[in-house]
């Protein structure tokens, strides 16, 4: 009887996993949003923490690999990702699409091939022997997209161009490409668009050669296992962030419209993209290994 | 005091300029090597740095070069170029990341050196300096050389991984804040010594002008003494115990002894002169009391005798003849008493007329008489050298019997005429020398003992000066000296 009591007692006391209010929720961040202020990441956490009833912290990382390993390892319960990573294929899944954010009315965007402005160059066939600068390699606008265009044409960039690297972040690649270390780049269009209101003076040195065809805009995404309340509950404050001022606030700050419920068929196009190009064989220098 | 003449200036502006010259001398001197030293440790600073920053650069720099990853070296040459370090700036203006074969890596303009090209140096001063970064195998400072605030310092540090060389990071700074801080550092100095110079200036002035005083009182003090201004001068007061000092307590006491001599010398005077005028005194009462009591005589015997004829033929005479020469003795003293009385001067004639009223005076006496007057025949002389001359040829007259020769001769030298009037008589004796010229000395039996004293007077008065040169029995010679042209015409 004593045993069977002793076990009542640790089964009631065992939190599930995933599952302790005491812990913060974690919201991993990726280079799809400007992190340089990060007064006003301490604002929107402040804000989802005092929606959630529990503290919400945002975990910034480098790259998008470092925030998908993460998310795997459980040490993340929300992240914030671009399309390609999202579509790659995990056995078995751990990521679930949350919520997506809407841009301009639409949960879309694009991917801009950049170029300084006073460039002569009018498309990318004309950087062949140039330098181009990359976003990241888990980056859909910033690396899928430029490479299945040259896919598209038959071509590899370790030898189409004279160097590339990688910034590991869409408003470097402007940077790069603004400041002439880069002949080109390709960025996400949300966060060009998002420079050229609040740092014009970067942008207004940068030209826009090739606009992509429209992508899921760069969804937010729970893991698998994140008690469902905890994602309902940061669901529904997201999605509900223009229903009152402080979130509105928050989005205006953001250059978003707000969050909302869309289904994984939105980034069919990525995933489309993703299997032309994973049948071209490429390695490129400065491809980083995690 | 000329300006142009330096040797001229007073004591205590020489000492003060000299003080002021050193002061600013040494002051610039000390300026100049402090600001060489600035010079000197500002540049190692700036080397320093540029081989600091390069290093700073180069820590990461290899691992991003084997990963190819040129964003990063870019954002670091654009961190340090960006970053401010505490006060002290440093102006880069350049910095680079070059490979083992001289390609751009990174370079912080990237627009004129694209990544992945061969760096292409512009002039020769930078193909040479390329050259040298790029064979540099240890961290180094390169110069632009030459002094230009348009020139830099670059450290260079070579990059290595595993012994292997992977390339060179340059990172240029410039030298213009070097000559900001150097300009800056030669303001302070200069304002430094010219404070120096202005503290060194008036403290010089003060120490010379409180050297000097002493020193200028002591001229004044001399140039009283110059002046027979003795006994009024002030004592200079004595504060040191140095050199001045002492001669300042010397001259104090000279000044001193000098005017207590000077009264002793004028109480001296007066009490020669109380003596002079006893002596006449004395002289007039004796000589006019001689024939007084011979004359009285003569007077009672004639009121006696009213009607003795024989005795008013016999007494008459004496008693004219005495009273002729009391006649002559007042005579002579009120000429010797007023010879200050009358400047008036006349033709050197005057003189040689006495030569024909001694021939005159001679007559028939076996006395010969040498006339020698060589002087300006159109000069002018005081009046009173016609009585000295006659006096002297008077004196010579009698003193000779027979078988004599008178000797005058009158000549000019500079601004004085010289009268010599020569006998060749029995001498003075040494014994009676000092009082020839004393009032009623003689040596004749009918002398008054006025004539060389009147002499005497004349000459002294007229600023001039007597001598007398005797042999015994070989004869007598007096000199005078009267200048008779002004020292100023002269």
């Amino acid at each position: 009887m004593k045993t069977v009591c002793l076990i009542l007692l640790l089964f009631f006391f065992v939190p599930a996993y995933g599952d302790d209010i005491r812990s913060p929720v974690r919201f991993g961040l990726t280079a799809v949003v400007v992190t340089e202020n990060l007064r006003f990441l301490d604002q929107w956490s402040e804000y989802l923490s005092e929606k959630m009833g529990r503290k919400v912290e945002f975990v910034l990382r480098r790259s998008y690999q470092e925030v998908m390993d993460l998310l795997d390892s459980g040490n993340l319960e929300f992240a914030w990702i671009c399309g390609y990573p999202f579509v790659q294929s995990r056995e078995p899944e751990t990521i679930q699409l949350l919520s997506v954010p809407e841009y301009r009315g639409k949960p879309l965007y694009h991917s801009y091939i950049i170029v300084p402005q006073n460039s002569p160059v009018k498309n990318l066939s004309e950087l062949e022997g140039k330098v181009f600068a990359f976003s990241d390699p888990d980056s859909n606008s910033g690396f899928l997209y430029p490479l299945s265009l040259m896919t598209a044409q038959d071509k590899k960039p370790e030898s189409f161009f004279r160097q590339t690297f990688f910034t590991f972040n869409h408003a470097e690649t402007v940077q790069a490409v603004s400041e002439q270390f880069a002949d080109g780049g390709a960025v996400d269009s949300y966060i060009w668009e998002y420079l050229a209101i609040v740092k014009p003076e970067i942008t207004e040195k940068t030209r826009i050669i090739n606009t992509s065809p429209s992508f899921g805009f760069p969804p937010i995404v729970s893991r698998v296992g994140v008690n469902s309340t905890t994602m309902q509950q940061m669901k529904s404050i997201l999605e509900n962030m223009d229903d009152d001022i402080a979130g509105k606030a928050l989005l205006a700050q953001l250059k978003l419209d707000g969050f909302g419920q869309y289904s994984d068929s939105l980034y069919s196009g990525i995933k489309v993209m993703v299997n032309k190009v994973q049948k071209v064989d490429f390695n490129l220098n400065g491809l980083p290994s995690h | 005091m000329s300006i142009i003449k330096p040797k001229s200036w007073p004591l205590a502006i020489k000492l003060s300029l000299t003080i002021t010259a050193v002061v600013t001398v040494v002051g610039f001197m000390i300026g100049t090597v402090m600001h060489w030293q600035n010079w000197n440790r500002f540049h190692e600073v700036l080397g320093e740095k540029a081989i600091l920053l390069s290093e700073s650069i180069a820590i990461t720099s290899p691992t991003a070069m084997i990963r190819k990853d040129f964003w990063s070296l870019y954002q670091s040459l654009k961190n340090m170029s960006s970053r401010k370090d505490g006060h002290s700036t440093h102006e880069i203006i350049n910095a680079m990341i070059l490979d083992a074969e001289g390609k751009v890596q990174a370079h912080l303009n990237p627009a004129k050196n694209p990544m992945g090209l061969l760096f292409t140096p512009t002039t020769d001063t930078e193909e040479v300096l390329f050259n040298q970064a790029m064979n540099a195998r240890v961290p180094m400072v390169l110069s632009s050389g030459g002094y230009s605030s348009r020139g830099f310092l670059e450290g260079v540090v070579p990059l290595f991984s595993d012994q292997k060389y992977l390339g060179v990071v340059r990172v240029r700074l410039s030298v213009a804040q070097l000559y900001e801080r150097a300009w800056y550092s030669a303001f302070i100095v200069i304002s430094l010594t010219f404070c120096f110079v202005i503290i060194g200036s008036v403290l010089g002035t003060l120490i010379s002008r409180r050297m000097v005083n002493p020193l200028t009182a002591v001229t004044l003090g001399l140039e009283a003494v110059g002046r027979g201004e003795m006994t009024d001068f002030a004592p200079i007061p004595v504060k040191q115990q140095d050199e001045i000092g002492r001669l300042s307590a010397t001259f104090n006491q000279i000044m001193s002894e000098l005017a207590e001599k000077k009264m002793l010398e004028e109480e001296m005077a007066m009490s020669e002169k109380l003596v002079a005028l006893g002596r006449i005194t004395a002289g007039v009462a004796h000589e006019v009391n001689n024939p007084l009591a011979g004359l009285l005589n003569c007077i009672d015997t004639l009121r006696k005798h009213p009607d003795d004829k024989e005795l008013i033929d016999r007494y008459l005479p004496v008693i004219d003849q005495g009273l002729h020469r009391i006649k002559e003795i007042v005579h002579n003293l009120l000429v010797g008493l007023k010879i200050e009385e009358g400047d008036e001067r006349v033709s050197i004639d005057h003189i040689d007329k006495l030569h024909d009223l001694m021939i005159a005076e001679i007559g028939d006496r076996d006395i010969d008489i040498v006339w020698d007057n060589s002087a300006d025949k159109n000069l002018q002389i005081p009046g009173k050298l016609e009585q000295i001359t006659c006096n002297l040829l008077k004196n010579a007259f009698e003193i000779l019997t027979e078988n004599g020769t008178i000797t005058f001769r009158m000549y000019q030298r500079e601004i004085y005429l010289i009268i010599e009037v020569s006998d060749n008589g029995p001498g003075i004796p040494s014994s009676i020398k000092n009082q020839l010229f004393d009032p009623f000395f003689t040596t004749k039996p009918n002398g008054t003992g006025l004539g060389l004293w009147i002499v005497y007077r004349l000459v002294h008065n007229m600023e001039g000066v007597i001598e007398v040169r005797s042999e015994i029995d070989q004869g007598t010679t007096f000199y005078v000296a009267v200048p008779v042209i002004s020292k100023k015409a002269a």
